[in-house]
């Protein structure tokens, strides 16, 4: 049981560090808590299921296709919004505002034109086979999702550790004056920014519901409790720290249940949460100790 | 001869007085369902029920002549919404009855206005216990949980030779609650060992820790107090962690979406319930063809409660005379609902009155017996 | 319509608009502190279970109950005050979420609140003069703060933490007043809104009322307490006068809000627009 265990708790993790993934991103470079990304993780479902059963496209070219179409939502969101409230210096509260707004108007959206049924990917677009090691099981879709979604997230540290733009990224991370006094294109990179987050949050939306068959207009809302959950556990700032904040909270959450009971399961991340928030408010992985955003 | 002469005569010079009043008038009744926000799922295959029966209705003649009007208002699934519209619907729209709200929790807030105007609130998806408690104009057409979840266990028992069992279920819903708690009751009255009970949350897509812990435990069957989104979602990881054994489901297992979604994850799945959409009677086969065309889908339990809803007020509007007074025909529709026996898309319906609550007298609750079915190469059949 | 009728219809929206006029000023008490604190939507849940079980099941008046719905929130404010409060900024948001989340777990949990059910039959004891009183009292202390040396040590602190300090402000207990008062406003907001609504679960009072809470204060506007209460009657009224569009009006709703903060970045509720310094 122990071993099937770990293995849920990998891939529960690597749910909830890939939707903090983008999440993170946003919030590490522009400072802005993006209460949308939910919305955007949610819109970038429908937008594969739209693809796949009226457009009838394969999954290969649905999954980039509606990735973009959730990037181009998030550079929708920063041109219109964020951009604006960047040039006044506006306080933190009026981004978390205005997403909220934003993510308001992708429910009500989404529930308009799609109803507010649960919907699911169609059941014969993959294999429903288990890879069985032993007593261990995994849905073979599952393993691949878990697969791609740690693809992704390699991909995105190395870019920020390892390249040039990823340099430029950190750079305006730490100061945006300071960068753009060094020749780095900042609101370039602040829209790029937005729109890879975008699109990532989009390929969470996906791959989730891919492997939970759970497509519904309010799925970004409890994605987005974890997704906050996960960075502050990881550290609000860098990516590595979420993403190891979103695969700490997926192991909680199943070790919780294996060895206490699940009735505790939420009240133990929660109370946890807010241990670290108090004790080690750089979250876990975090490496700066700013307490104060 | 002439004591009844008088008023008949009074009576025919209103008529020619106004001709207008000839006309057929319209039957104002309330709709205050959960049409937006996440309840929304439940209210609006409810709302497409009535509206169903309210055209029905109406295609044959209405009442006497007089058709049904359903005023409708969005709930949103949030009490002080459900209070309001219910203000609203009573105070301004002037309904005679209303129907809803959508969650239990709702009726809890607006029930006690519809009770102390002394208008019916007629729910038709509230399932937890105490609803009726509320007072004497509270009537309800959904049966309880504690009603339908003794049969079923009865049935399964018998059906799938049972020692122990594992119990997962949704903590923090007052629906999944309430029916746990009742299929807890009778586990016990049965004898029935639990062997493992989990739980998880609104929202929650990942159960396979609880899932993984819960066949450690090995138990004959699992129940799961759920609604169909979960329900389906749990089905399928259950069978991917090579989980075999039958899973025995409430009221929310009932709906052609969890075959629809958890396909062959779903055989052998025991579920009792008010409605089930095999059930042969032509009430139901009508209901369901009719539903069918005019939605492009399915209707489910929700949308067949409601749509049974309706014709049970009408049959009680056809037995009362309207005035035009209104606190008087609210008070007679009132006095002749619960000798109403109905059969319809969910089988034969009565009312049963609820037992008075701290010595206040309550309200009238579903008397129905309800279907007990298995899921057989991808269809719901009857258990007998 | 006539006055009777339009009050049988309209009681509990007007009831409502005091009830979240009050909570508006909760949130702009501790914004006016710089604190960006998201708990109150928590401490409206703590006031509303608390003396929600006062009269329920103990059978004690309203205004008993009232008073330890309005204490026990701040007594909870109080312990919780002085490590939270060390945070700040986004910080300071997400520990009061989490701590919102907290408080929702605990009542599902808990057999006094009920589970998941909730508390029902809560009787119906709030009357429009209660809520009118409440409103005028939190008005009234809420000015003679803003005009008294607090209310100055608040302006200082929201401007520059570290000056405030410097200048020989208390900065943490200062925060810590503004934390426990608008807990204690939340509470006794939670107390009148139980007793109308006859129904309390712990869903009432979770994220997504912490964010609506937190809106009416900014779309209002946070330099002064008219602010704040139009912001609460806006947030209050909109779903109701957005009613015609059906189910798009949430959709109005989200526009409405992106529109206010991107025009109207000061609330709409402005004085200092006009001015640039308050006259004294």
């Amino acid at each position: 049981m122990l071993e099937q265990q770990i293995v849920n708790a990998i891939s529960l993790g690597s749910v909830y560090a890939l939707f903090a993934l983008g999440f993170t991103l946003i919030f590490g470079i522009l400072g802005v808590i993006n209460l949308s990304h939910g919305g955007i993780f949610m819109l970038g479902a429908y937008a594969a299921l739209l693809l796949l059963t009226r457009v009838n496209l394969p999954f290969w070219a649905a999954l980039p296709l509606a990735m973009i179409g959730a990037g181009l939502l998030g550079l929708a969101i920063d041109a219109l919004i964020l951009k604006v409230l960047r040039k006044r210096g506006a306080p933190h509260l009026m981004p978390m505002i205005a997403t909220i707004g934003a993510a308001i108007l992708m429910t009500s959206l989404a529930q308009g034109l799609f109803g507010s049924e649960t919907r699911r990917f169609p059941i014969d677009l993959f294999d429903q086979e288990n890879l069985t090691f032993g007593s261990i099981s995994i849905p073979l879709l599952q393993a691949s999702i878990t697969g791609l979604s740690v693809v992704l997230m390699v991909l995105m540290i190395w870019i920020l550790r390892r390249t040039r733009l990823g340099q430029a990224l950190r750079a305006i991370a730490e100061s945006p004056r300071a960068a753009a006094l060094l020749g780095i294109p900042v609101e370039r990179l602040f829209h790029l920014t937005s729109f890879v987050a975008a699109a990532l949050g989009g390929a969470a939306g996906i791959l989730i519901g891919l492997s939970f068959d759970a497509i519904s207009p309010f799925m970004g809302q409890p994605m987005l409790h974890k997704g906050i959950a996960a960075i502050i556990l990881g550290g609000l700032e860098a990516v590595r720290a979420a993403v190891l904040g979103g695969l700490f909270l997926g192991a909680t959450e199943v070790f919780a249940v294996t060895f206490l009971s699940s009735e505790y399961r939420d009240a133990l991340s929660f109370g946890l949460l807010f241990l670290v928030l108090l004790w080690r408010p750089q979250g876990l992985f975090g490496a700066a100790a700013t307490r104060s955003a | 001869m002439r004591t009844h002469l008088l008023p008949a005569l009074l009576a025919l010079s209103a008529l020619l007085a106004q001709p207008a009043l000839t006309r057929a008038e319209d039957i104002r009744i309330g709709l205050a369902e959960a049409l937006t926000g996440p309840a929304s799922q439940y209210g609006v295959p409810i709302r497409n029920g009535f509206i169903l029966a309210q055209d029905a209705i109406n295609a044959k003649g209405g009442i006497n002549g007089n058709r049904i009007v359903l005023v409708e208002e969005d709930e949103r699934g949030k009490k002080e919404e459900a209070i309001n519209v219910y203000k609203k619907l009573i105070f301004q729209d002037k309904v005679l009855l209303a129907f809803g709200p959508t969650l239990s929790n709702s009726m809890f807030a607006a029930g006690p206005i519809a009770n102390s105007a002394r208008v019916v609130a007629f729910g038709t998806s509230n399932t937890a216990s105490g609803i009726t408690d509320i007072g004497p104009y509270i009537f309800r057409s959904s049966p309880m949980e504690a009603d339908v979840v003794p049969v079923t266990l009865k049935t399964a028992i018998r059906h799938l030779k049972l020692h122990q069992v594992g119990i997962i279920y949704g903590n923090d819903d007052a629906f999944t609650k309430s029916g746990y708690d009742v299929f807890k009751q009778a586990l016990e009255a049965e004898h029935i060992a639990v062997v493992d009970t989990e739980t998880y949350a609104k929202g929650d897509v990942d159960f396979k820790a609880q899932l993984t812990k819960l066949k450690a435990a090995q138990p004959d069957a699992i129940i799961c107090p759920c609604l169909s989104e979960e329900g389906a979602n749990i089905l399928l990881q259950a069978r991917a962690l090579g989980i075999k054994v039958s899973f025995i489901g409430g009221n929310g297992f009932n709906s052609p979406k969890l075959l629809e979604n958890a396909k062959s994850a779903a055989e052998g799945t025991i579920v009792g319930s008010p409605w089930f959409d095999g059930n042969p009677s032509p009430e139901n086969q009508h209901f369901i063809a009719a539903y069918r065309k005019k939605y492009g889908t399915d209707p489910n339990q929700f949308s067949a409660q409601g749509y049974d809803a309706l014709f049970i007020v009408a049959n009680a509007l056809r037995k009362i005379k309207l005035t035009g007074q209104l606190e008087q025909d609210r008070q007679a529709l009132r006095d002749a609902l619960p000798a109403i026996q109905f059969d319809g898309a969910t089988g034969h319906f009565a009312f049963r009155p609820a037992p008075p609550h701290n010595g206040k007298p309550g309200g009238y609750d579903a008397d129905q017996t309800p279907f007990v079915y298995i899921v057989n190469h991808g269809k719901f059949t009857l258990l007998k | 319509m006539d006055w009777s009728s339009w009050w049988a219809t309209y009681s509990t929206l007007v009831l409502s608009l005091g009830v979240y006029g009050l909570m508006a000023l909760s949130i702009y008490l501790t914004l006016s502190c710089g604190l960006l604190s998201l708990a109150n939507a928590a401490f409206m849940g703590i006031g509303a279970y608390a003396s929600a079980i006062v009269t329920l099941q103990y059978e004690g008046s309203f205004p008993a109950a009232l008073l330890l719905g309005t204490a026990a929130p701040a007594a909870v404010a109080l312990l919780i005050g002085v490590p939270v409060l060390r945070l700040s900024g986004v910080y300071l948001a997400m520990a009061t979420l989490g701590f919102g989340e907290v408080v929702r777990v605990i009542a599902l949990n808990l057999e006094i609140t009920g589970g998941p059910l909730g508390l029902n039959g809560i009787p119906l004891l709030t009357e429009w003069w209660h809520v009118l009183l409440a409103l005028v009292v939190t008005v009234a202390l809420l000015q003679a703060l803003r005009h008294s040396k607090v209310g100055r040590a608040f302006e200082a602190i929201r401007e520059d933490e570290t000056a405030a300090r410097l200048m020989g402000i208390a900065t943490e207990r200062v925060k810590l007043l503004a934390f426990v008062l608008g807990a204690a406003i939340a509470g006794l907001a939670g107390g009148l809104n139980a007793h109308y609504t006859f129904t309390l679960s712990p869903g009432n009072f979770g994220f997504e009322s912490a964010v609506d809470i937190l809106t009416m204060a900014v779309l209002g506007g946070i330099q002064g307490v008219a602010g704040p209460l139009l912001g609460g009657a806006l947030i209050t009224l909109l779903p109701e006068l957005l009613r015609g569009l059906q189910e798009f009006r949430m959709a109005a709703n989200g526009l409405i809000l992106i529109a206010v903060v991107l025009f109207m970045p000061q609330g709409i509720w402005a004085p200092l627009r006009f001015r640039r310094r308050p006259g004294k």
